[in-house]
C-alpha cells in the first residue's frame, strides 16, 4: 500500500470535513478573542506547546524535547492565560488586538487509537494593535484531535514558528 | 531642603556633546538618550565595547567544542569551551571578507568554517587552514596565518557560572567591575550548594524599544509591579494589588548595578503559580541562611528585580535570567533563560522549565504587559516637542540610609528612582569619557 493510502486509511471524507470545520471554528473563536468558547474545544488532558525555534547545525540534531518553550501548558495553565486576557486590567489587551488566524494545509491521518487523529496544518497569524503595526507570524502545527462523546476535542498541539527571534514583543494569542 | 540620597561625583553631568542629558541631582533625564542615533552609536563605543557584557552561562558550554553565539552590543560573538577547559570568545566574523563563521545558536563544533571561501578557525579562534593555500605562498601576498585568527574578545572571565567578556583590554577585572554587587548576585547564584545551571535553551523576542528602558526597569522599578502587572498577578496568584512593605524592602546600587527587593521570601516564587515551588523555597530557607546569612535568605525568592550594568537582568525566585541586546536606537532583542540551582530536585527543575517562561518570557502572563510600555515610551520620543520634555526620576531620593549589612548605596523601601538614577549616572560617566576604544578609532591605519 502506498504511504498516501495508509495515511488516509480509516479517515472518511465526512470525518475529514468535520476536522477541517473544527479547526476553522477554533480559528474564528481566537479571532474574536472568544476564549471561553475556545476552551470548550480542548480536552481535559490537553498539552499545548509553542516551541522555541533555535538555529542548530544538522549534526547537532533538532530542537530538544526538553528545551524551554514559548508556551508549554496544560488546561489549568491555559485557563490562567485566559484569565489575564479577560481581566479588565490587562492593559495590553485594551483596545483589543485585531486578530486574524488563517489555517490551511490541513491533513488528517489515523492513529493507533481509533478515536484519535493526527492532524497537520499550517497557519498565518496577523495581529494589529497600534496605528502602524501589522505583526505576522507563520508556522505549522501538529495536533492530536479526539472524537469523543461531545464531539471533537483538541488533545495535543505542537506549534512550530518560522521565526528564530520572535519578531514581536509577545504572543498574546494562541496559534 | 531635600537631602539627596545619590552620591554625586564629577561625572554627574555629561560633558561635551552629552552635557546635561542626565541630571541626577534634579532627578530628570533628557528623552533624547532613548531616541538619537548619535547617542546610540556612542553607546556602542563607550558602553558596550567597554563594559563587561554577559556572554553565556557555563552550563551551556560544558564540554570541549560546546559553543553559543551571542552579541556584545551589535558585535556578533562566538563563545566556546576550548580543549583543556578554558572559555574562548571571539568575533563571529571571518577575517577574510567578514562573513559570519557560525550560524547556529548553540551546538558542538571542532572548528568554525566560513561558508564563503572555506577559511577554518579553531576553538580558540586561530586560523587553522585556508583552501588553496599555495595561492598565498608568495610573501607578497602578505598572508600571515598567525595574525588572521578571529579577533578575540579582550578579556573573558566568569563569576559563579556567569561568563562575561569585554572588548576593552584596560577594563578593570570582572570582580572589580561587579564590586560589592556580588552580595546581591549571590542570592541568585550561590543560594545552594553546587551553583546554578540554565535549563533547556533560550527564548528570544524583538521589541521596538530602546535597550535602557527594560534595563532600568529591572534595576529598580518595583513601582510598576502593582499597576502594569495587575491582570497577570490576578491570573497567577488571584491577588490584584501588590502591597509594598516599605519598612521591609530596599533598593541598593553599586557601580551602576542595581537591585530592589523585599524580605517577604516568596512573592516572586508565588507568581509562578506552583505551591510546590513555594514550599521548596520555604523548606530550603534555613540552609540558604547558613550559606548567605538570614538577611539574604529572606531576599531569596522575595519580590525583587536586578540588573548588572549595562544589560543583564534577573529575578530571584522567578528564576529568569535575561539580557537586552541593542539592535538599533529603537530596537532591543530580549534573550531569556531559566536559571535553576543545580541542587534543586528534578521535579522542581521540570516545573521551572515551563512555569518560569509562563510568567516571564515574551509570552509570559506577567511579562506580556511590559513590552508595549517600553515600545510606546520609545516611540513617543520621535516627536520633537515631546522629546524636549524631560522625564521625571525623582521618587524616593530622600530615602538613602546606612545599613549595617547591605553594601552599596542603600535606600529604604522599594519605591524609588534611586537605582535608575545610579544606572544613568554610570551611563553618563562612561558616555562622557572617550575611553580606549574611541582613541583607537581615531588612529590612522598603517
Amino acid at each position: 500500500m502506498s504511504e498516501a493510502s495508509v495515511a488516509h486509511a480509516g479517515i472518511s471524507r465526512d470525518l475529514r470535513d468535520e476536522v477541517v470545520a473544527f479547526l476553522y471554528r477554533e480559528a474564528r473563536f481566537l479571532d474574536h478573542a472568544d476564549y471561553d468558547s475556545w476552551l470548550a474545544l480542548l480536552a481535559e488532558d490537553i498539552r499545548y506547546v509553542i516551541q522555541a525555534s533555535p538555529a542548530l547545525y544538522r549534526r547537532d540534531g533538532g530542537a530538544r524535547e526538553n528545551d524551554i518553550a514559548h508556551m508549554d501548558d496544560g488546561l489549568a495553565d491555559l485557563r490562567r492565560r485566559i484569565k489575564r486576557f479577560q481581566d479588565a486590567a490587562a492593559w495590553a489587551e485594551d483596545p483589543p488586538t485585531r486578530h486574524c488566524h488563517i489555517i490551511t494545509n490541513i491533513e488528517v491521518e489515523a492513529t493507533d487509537n481509533k478515536d484519535e487523529f493526527q492532524v497537520y496544518s499550517a497557519f498565518v497569524n496577523a495581529r494589529g494593535r497600534f496605528e502602524l503595526e501589522d505583526v505576522i507570524m507563520a508556522g505549522r502545527r501538529e495536533d492530536i484531535v479526539r472524537n469523543g462523546e461531545d464531539g471533537l476535542r483538541l488533545v495535543s498541539r505542537r506549534v512550530f514558528l518560522t521565526q528564530n527571534v520572535l519578531l514581536s514583543r509577545n504572543i498574546n494569542t494562541f496559534l | 531642603m531635600v537631602k539627596l540620597g545619590i552620591q554625586l561625583g564629577a561625572g554627574m553631568r555629561l560633558r561635551g556633546d552629552f552635557e546635561g542629558l542626565v541630571d541626577c541631582r534634579g532627578g530628570s533625564i533628557d528623552r533624547s538618550i532613548f531616541w538619537d542615533r548619535e547617542i546610540y552609536d556612542a553607546e556602542l563605543q563607550r558602553i558596550f565595547a567597554r563594559c563587561w557584557i554577559f556572554l553565556a552561562h557555563e552550563s551551556q558550554i560544558q564540554n570541549p567544542g560546546d559553543f553559543v553565539t551571542t552579541y556584545m552590543g551589535e558585535d556578533a560573538v562566538i563563545v566556546c569551551r576550548r580543549k583543556g577547559g578554558a572559555i574562548g570568545a571571539f568575533l563571529n566574523s571571518c577575517t577574510h571578507r567578514g562573513n559570519r563563521v557560525c550560524l547556529a545558536d548553540y551546538g558542538n563544533a571542532r572548528r568554525f568554517v566560513c561558508n564563503y571561501h572555506g577559511w577554518a578557525f579553531g576553538l580558540g579562534g586561530e586560523l587553522l587552514a585556508v583552501p588553496e593555500q599555495q595561492a598565498y605562498a608568495d610573501e607578497r601576498s602578505l598572508f600571515d596565518q598567525t595574525t588572521l585568527g578571529l579577533k578575540a574578545v579582550a578579556q573573558v572571565d566568569s563569576y559563579k557560572g556567569l561568563v562575561f567578556g569585554t572588548f576593552d583590554p584596560n577594563a578593570p577585572p570582572l570582580t572589580e567591575y561587579l564590586g560589592a554587587f556580588t552580595y546581591y548576585l549571590d542570592v541568585l547564584l550561590d543560594a545552594e550548594e553546587g551553583g546554578t545551571e540554565v535549563l533547556g535553551g533560550c527564548l528570544k523576542a524583538l521589541m521596538s524599544c530602546n535597550w535602557k528602558l527594560p534595563a532600568e526597569n529591572f534595576t529598580g522599578d518595583a513601582y510598576h509591579v502593582q499597576w502594569t502587572h495587575q491582570a497577570g498577578a490576578s491570573a497567577m496568584i488571584s491577588q490584584r494589588q501588590f502591597a509594598y512593605d516599605l519598612d521591609r524592602s530596599y533598593a541598593a546600587n553599586v557601580n551602576g548595578h542595581g537591585s530592589e527587593f523585599g524580605l517577604d521570601g516568596v512573592a516572586n516564587v508565588a507568581v509562578l503559580g506552583h505551591p510546590e515551588i513555594v514550599k521548596y523555597f520555604r523548606q530550603r530557607r534555613a540552609t540558604v541562611a547558613a550559606r548567605l546569612g538570614e538577611l539574604r535568605a529572606q531576599m531569596w525568592g522575595s519580590v525583587s528585580s536586578a540588573n548588572v550594568f549595562p544589560s543583564l537582568s534577573f529575578l530571584s525566585g522567578v528564576n529568569t535570567l535575561r539580557t537586552w541586546i541593542p539592535r538599533g536606537p529603537h530596537t532591543t532583542e530580549l534573550r531569556t533563560w531559566v536559571i535553576a540551582n543545580k541542587a534543586m530536585p528534578d521535579e522542581i527543575k521540570e516545573l521551572l522549565r515551563t512555569a518560569t517562561p509562563r510568567a516571564f518570557s515574551p509570552s509570559g502572563v506577567l511579562e506580556m504587559d511590559d513590552g508595549e510600555n517600553w515600545e510606546l515610551s520609545t516611540r513617543a520620543m520621535a516627536g520633537v516637542a515631546t522629546r524636549k520634555e524631560r522625564l521625571h526620576y525623582g521618587m524616593g531620593l530622600h530615602t538613602r540610609i546606612d545599613h549595617p549589612q547591605l553594601p552599596g548605596n542603600v535606600y529604604q523601601g522599594q519605591l524609588s528612582d534611586a537605582n535608575q538614577l545610579a544606572f544613568y549616572q554610570k551611563w553618563a560617566d562612561l558616555m562622557s569619557s572617550p575611553g580606549p576604544f574611541e582613541r583607537q578609532d581615531h588612529m590612522v591605519a598603517p
